[in-house]
């Protein structure tokens, strides 16, 4: 315990020395806005885990949370000189004036905080997840009594009318409409700000996991009614699940909205769920670990594919196509090799190597043609990467890359668990003594001419 | 439930509904004044219009639904499909003899695999007259024809069918047996695939849809002093809807095949035991409901004019939220649902329109009021699930 303990904090120290390292660094710029929206990205995907992994309920409606809690810290931490009527046309007034957080502060006597942007932020942002909080009470409430499809699609509505609302005219004294708030104060969405923020959503999550409302959660995920008759009230453990996660997805979502300077209703829109729950899919589905690593990934995609998108010439988008089509045939023909499946080509794969074949040859054929040479630009090939990388997930590996397995130093350090000790070796010496084991000495005759 | 239980309940919830509309409007001449009934016809017909592509599209959500429980969520990206393929069919014809001919055996021969494996097409003459008809109809379209609507909309309806069924053995086919919450995200994924693609292959502006027929002439007709805008479109689509509503219906109801899906939305696995061809149920189910999606989606295009590759979000959400209304799994329930839904969008806007801006709100909230308080709709039956 002591070690772990240990190790933990040096990684953590390790972590932060890096981190100083890196902001002190020249040209690491883009590096660093890739890890402060990794860590953004890892709260929400975090949060969204609470729900679609450790209870088991599928719930589309965290870009709705995500919104809240933007809009409620863009409102709350606007700067004096953003406010003026020109700057917030749609704005009322009362809004305008009112809620600003420095000046409630200061009407509390609390100046020491006004005079910190910082804890400002640490104010706000909690404000924002507790406002998130709030509407996921309202929204979990009534649809948590819903089960499986029925539910992801009722909070797939709810996330689309929280999405939708502030466009409306009777709403944008309180949104500023679609022209959407500019100027939030940049403070919160520095590398060090998220990472400290991430840290604590990690600690608090995992402690709640291994705690008996974690495994009261994995109960309900399990089973239902079996959790029922052990003594879970139900109804309390989802809505607060749910609570916990539109709570650090509105922390999530005024981080990124100080991230971007400015929120709009299109920065959080069904999109953001989807991103999400590739993240969490890809990492595996109720697995913290998981869904940080499933984050880093799909966020690395999102800022380093950007080349996909580059303008090239149109032969090597031909070229580009025909490997796709023909490293699909080789890895569905290695599908069905590796589940010992015969024929090993199917009729149906060599389509796809047909096709391969054909576009390579038509890129051959055709390469002095003007329509191969003149430049093309492949808008929106992240997202299609993204979609194929779901489907493949729910096809092939609906575990993802850590199943349910969490990250633990016992893993690395602690004694192998499958490999037995030399004591369970002892009892069971019986087994690995073919004198004693016709079967052991079988085994060991396969063995050998293997 | 029995087939005249249902029809009685439809029957009230209809009345209850025209009820509804006539206290609203009575409310409403009452109150301002100023509702005629020129507008009365004019928003009967656009309702109706609209109505009858909701519940075109609706019909495939809910088939499938039926079928496997799965919320097919790609399935307004496929009446984008559909309307992209009528769009290129008419601005692209007549085209060069040897792209037409490419065209043709690519189209041709998936459509001829697909319907083969759909219809148990085993009798070697009747298959070579339909290659024969398929082969050469698509070349003639092609190279020789200035395409029409007509011409585009069947060709656009056989082609997106056939998506549909490429989509179902790609995407959902490996899944089968696993857990709906998968289904679901791959439907959702499937969604994102489709519309991306959209946008990279047929680029992502808003594109006019001309069709130059007398579809879109105006016929405005007079009532009093105001004037009804009145275009052919405005008969075609309910005419059309009404026409494919009443093959459909026949093909489930009188043929084999529609025997097998029905056996297969009632027990899946039974039906296997019976000898039902599963597999192809449920690819015959995609494509008729991708058939159905292609139809409204070009009409839909000829009606508003524009497309572009995200236009199936919206309808296809409201479409889903007419299944659910009229009952998901019930055929007449999202026929029902779709003009229920048609009439109240239009009504709601041309009754208060102040509330004009909460238009794709309202959707959203009737969705999930219903999903909350009458999860099986108006006519559906009561799913509750057992332990």
């Amino acid at each position: 315990m002591m070690r772990n303990t240990l190790l933990t904090l040096a990684t953590v120290g390790l972590a932060i020395l890096g981190l100083y390292l890196l902001t002190q660094a020249e040209g690491s710029s883009g590096l660093l806005s890739a890890l402060t929206l990794i860590f953004i990205w890892g709260i929400a995907a975090v949060s969204l885990n609470l729900i679609n992994g450790q209870l088991g309920i599928l719930s589309l409606g965290h870009h709705g949370f995500m919104l809240i809690g933007g809009y409620v810290t863009a409102l709350l931490m606007l700067p004096e000189k953003e406010r003026a009527p020109f700057r917030t046309r749609l704005l009322s007034d009362w809004a305008r004036n009112h809620l600003d957080l420095d000046k409630w502060l200061r009407g509390a006597g609390l100046d020491f905080i006004a005079n910190s942007i910082d804890l400002k932020f640490v104010v706000a942002l909690f404000l924002a997840g507790l406002a998130a909080a709030v509407v996921g009470v309202i929204v979990g409430a009534p649809s948590l009594r819903l089960k499986g499809d029925y539910l992801a699609i009722v909070t797939f509505g709810f996330g689309e009318i929280i999405r939708l609302l502030p466009n409306a005219p009777e709403v944008a004294a309180l949104t500023n409409g679609p022209l959407g708030i500019k100027g939030i104060p940049g403070d919160a969405g520095t590398v060090w700000w998220t990472f400290f923020a991430f840290l604590f959503v990690l600690w608090f999550l995992t402690r709640l996991k291994f705690s008996s409302y974690g495994r009261a959660f994995e109960g309900i995920r399990e089973d239902e009614i079996a959790a029922e008759a052990m003594g879970v009230n139900l109804a309390y453990h989802k809505v607060l699940a749910f609570t916990i996660s539109a709570f650090f997805a509105g922390v999530a979502g005024g981080l990124y909205a100080s991230y971007l300077q400015s929120v709009d209703t299109q920065t959080f829109n069904f999109f953001v769920t989807f991103f999400l729950l590739v993240a969490i899919s890809l990492g595996g589905l109720g697995s913290i670990t998981g869904a940080v690593l499933g984050t880093a990934i799909v966020v690395l995609v999102r800022i380093y594919g950007g080349f996909l998108e580059k303008p090239y010439p149109a032969y090597v988008g031909y070229l580009g196509g025909a490997v796709v089509m023909l490293s699909a045939f080789a890895f569905s023909a290695y599908i069905r090799k590796a589940r010992r499946l015969r024929p090993v080509v199917e009729t149906k794969h060599l389509i796809f190597g047909a096709l391969g074949v054909a576009l390579l040859l038509v890129t051959v054929l055709f390469r002095n043609e003007p329509w191969m040479t003149q430049t093309v630009q492949f808008f929106g090939l992240r997202k299609i990467l993204l979609a194929v990388i779901l489907i493949l997930i729910m096809i092939y590996r609906r575990e993802g890359i850590m199943g349910r397995a969490e990250f633990s130093w016992k893993l690395i350090f602690g004694p192998r668990e499958d490999i037995p000790t030399e004591e369970q070796r002892k009892q069971d010496a019986w087994l690995s003594n073919p004198d004693l084991n016709p079967d052991a000495a079988k085994k060991e005759d396969d063995d050998a001419s293997a | 439930m029995t087939a005249s239980k249902l029809a009685s309940r439809s029957t009230l919830f209809t009345l209850l509904a025209g009820l509804l509309l006539v206290v609203l409007i009575g409310w409403r001449i009452a109150m301002l004044g100023d509702y005629t009934f020129a507008r009365i016809v004019q928003d009967f017909l656009n309702a109706l219009t609209l109505g009858s592509l909701y519940a075109l599209i609706a019909l495939g959500y809910t088939m499938v639904y039926g079928i496997i429980r799965l919320i097919n969520f790609a399935h307004g990206e496929i009446f984008m499909l559909g309307s992209y393929f009528a769009f290129y069919a008419m601005t692209l014809t007549p085209m060069h003899w040897g792209l037409a001919l490419l065209i043709t055996v690519l189209l041709g021969g998936t459509v001829l695999l697909v319907l083969r494996s759909l219809f148990n097409l085993e009798e070697p003459k009747r298959t070579a007259a339909l290659a024969l008809l398929i082969f050469a109809g698509t070349f003639f379209l092609l190279a020789f024809r200035n395409m029409g609507w007509i011409e585009a909309l069947l060709l656009s309806m056989l082609a997106t069918g056939v998506a549909g069924v490429l989509l179902e053995a790609v995407a959902y086919r490996p899944l089968r047996g696993a857990p709906r919450e998968s289904m679901l995200i791959t439907a959702i994924a499937a969604s994102f695939f489709l519309q991306n693609m959209g946008q990279l292959l047929f680029g992502p502006r808003v594109q006019g849809f001309n069709a130059e027929t007398i579809l879109n002439r105006p016929l405005n007709f007079t009532i009093g002093e105001e004037t009804v805008y009145y275009t052919g479109i405005l008969i075609v689509v309910p005419t059309v809807t009404a026409v494919l509503l009443f093959v459909l219906n026949l093909f489930v109801s009188r043929t084999k095949l529609g025997k097998a899906m029905r056996a297969t939305a009632q027990d899946a696995e039974v039906a296997q035991m019976m000898g039902v061809n599963v597999n192809q149920v449920i690819a015959l189910t995609f494509f008729i409901g991708s058939i159905l999606a292609a139809a409204a989606g070009v009409m839909y295009a000829i009606r508003f004019g524009q497309i572009h590759p995200l236009m199936g979000l919206i309808p296809g959400i409201k479409a889903f939220t007419a299944a659910v209304i009229g009952g998901i799994g019930s055929l007449p329930g999202a026929v029902l649902g779709g003009l229920l839904l048609g009439f109240i969008e239009i009504y709601v806007v041309s009754l208060f329109p102040t509330l004009s801006a909460y238009k794709d709100v309202f959707a959203f909230v009737l969705l999930i009021l219903i999903l909350l308080f009458r999860p099986s709709g108006l006519v559906g039956e009561d799913l509750t699930e057992k332990v």
